[in-house]
Formats: C-alpha cells, structure tokens, sequence
C-alpha cells in the first residue's frame, strides 16, 4: 500500500526523479539523530539536463520558481533515499537554504525560492513549512540557476 | 532568576523589535530537538528595510556593521518568540551565518558581521559566542545589504 504522502504526491500528479548523483567526494545526505542534511541540489530537469542562467539577465522570475521547484523535487528524490524509500518516515522540513545566481540588481530572490518552499508545503502540508535562507550568488556550479541545500526531521 | 536576558536588554537599551513575519510560504523559526533554526533575518525595522545596498560600493564597512545588528536582533526576537517569550531559555548561540552583499573584490565580510556576533555576545555574554561564517552574496533579498541566520540551542 502506498504511504501517505506517496499518495499525496500522487494526487499531485508529481513523479519524483531518481535521487542525484554527488559530483565530487561527497554524499548527497548525511542523517545524525533525527535530522536528515541535504547536500546542494540543482534544478535537474526529466531529461537529465540542469537548467542553467541568471536572474535579471537571462532568466525570468517564473522560471526562476520553476527551477527552484525542480531542485525541490530532486531535493525530495534524496529524501526518499535517506528515508529507505518510507516519505512517511518525515517528520517535518526544518530548514531550506537557497542560492539564486543573478545580478546584483535583482531583488526578487524570495519570489524564486518560493518554488521550493510551495513545494514542501504542498506535498507535506505544515509539516512543510520551514526556516529559510535565500541568498543572491555570483555564480553557481556549472552555471545553474538556482542551488537548494535542506534540513529535514525525522519522525 | 527570570528574566535575566530581559534585564541584560534593559541595560543595553535596546528593545527588541517585533520579530517579522516572513515575506513568503515559510516560517521565522522552526524547533527541532533542543536547537532553533532561524531564517534569514533582514534589516527590517518597522517593516522597512532600512539598510539596502552593496559593500564596497554604495556601503561603507560602518553602516554595514549596523545593519548586521540589526539582522541580529531580529534574529533575537525570533529567537525569543520560540522560547515562548522567555530568553533565559537560550542555553547558547550554536552558528550565526553571515552573508554580505558585497562587490567581488570587497574583503571586510568579518567586520560586518562583527556587528552581529558582537550583538549576540553582549546579550547572552559567554553563553552568545558561537561558530560563525561569513560570505559575500552577489546581491540579497529585496536589495538588503546584509542577512544573518542562526542556530541557537534552548532549554526545556
């Protein structure tokens, strides 16, 4: 029988991507106790490509919030992992800390990473609201457009 | 004694602003175990952000300093709003992250954020000093000039 919150990504018509692959020496998750660390994710699209670009320059705001709503998504991908395949093992999401390369104009950075945010709360409900940190960056690893790292609690 | 922190702010002459609300689908705090996790707190007071800019350019290393005090006592009220108003109940300030607007050949990030986590230790004394990172950002929500975060640890 599926879990609960398998069901509730279902009813969202959501298909989590396979968890991502660290691309150095590092591991995309690390559990101490009952909480979960999220390596940095990007914003990997079904086709296995990134999205790539910048805010305020190549990049509108609402493909923005798409990209960090797939970083979500991957972010929820290694979650799965971590939790032995069992969503329902998720107590709440603690933290989201965000990366938005743009220019140093662009001001909206919390419209971007609400793609993210609205995300957790859609598939987890108030289990998925969250302190957040969202932060403007120069650059990114290979040129993406947005970088997620997480902290989630373990039930 | 109760209110041991209150005094301490009394002395200092310094009261607490509201802590505010965020600007989107997430939380000012959230609690996990013994530790506080506090978002990304701006230097909003009365709802305005009242120091927007960048460091080495339109911001000198003073101003910014002000500003991370300012970040930091939002992130004091939040802080106070998880201990249910009760501040005796931090046990210690665990991490400040410090990020700073900043041009990409400004190096005086640990002056700003000095203004944070001097702020911090004055409150809470020893029990305020606490690991800390500092960074520059290419830019910062709604054109802030610095963030600060944190992660505090409390008592029942």
């Amino acid at each position: 029988m599926p879990g609960t919150i398998d069901a509730k990504l279902a009813e969202l018509g959501i298909n989590l991507p396979v968890g991502a692959s660290p691309v150095a020496s590092y591991v995309m998750s690390a559990t101490v106790g009952r909480l979960v660390h999220l390596a940095g994710h990007g914003p990997r699209q079904a086709d296995g490509t990134l999205v790539k670009g910048r805010l305020g320059e190549n990049l509108a705001v609402e493909d923005g919030a798409q990209a960090a709503r797939l970083v979500g998504l991957g972010l929820l991908a290694t979650l799965r992992d971590a939790c032995g395949g069992d969503l329902d093992r998720v107590g709440r999401c603690v933290r989201l800390y965000g990366l938005i390369r743009c220019t140093p104009e662009f001001t909206a950075h919390a419209t971007v990473m609400n793609g993210a945010s609205d995300l957790m709360v859609e598939v987890f409900g108030d289990a998925g609201l969250h302190a957040r940190t969202t932060i403007g960056a120069r650059a990114l690893p290979s040129g993406i457009a947005v970088e997620i790292e997480g902290l989630f609690e373990l039930c | 004694m109760a209110g041991r922190i209150e005094a301490r702010l009394k002395e200092l002459g310094i009261e607490l602003p509201v802590g505010p609300a965020p600007v989107a689908n997430y939380v000012p705090y959230v609690q996990s175990g013994n530790l506080v996790f506090v978002a990304g707190q701006i230097p909003l007071a009365d709802g305005k952000v009242r120091h927007t800019g960048i460091l080495g350019d339109s911001v000198e290393v003073e101003e910014g300093r002000a500003a991370a005090r300012l970040c930091a006592l939002n992130v004091v009220a939040q802080v106070k709003a998880a201990c249910g108003g009760d501040l005796d109940r931090v046990v210690r300030c665990v991490r400040l992250g410090g990020y700073v607007s900043s041009t990409g050949d400004f190096g005086d990030h640990p002056a700003v954020v000095n203004g944070a986590s001097d702020t911090i230790v004055e409150i809470f004394g020893d029990q305020g000093h606490h690991a800390r990172f500092a960074v520059g950002a290419g830019s910062l929500p709604l054109g802030s000039a610095v963030e600060i975060d944190a992660v505090f640890e409390v008592s029942a």
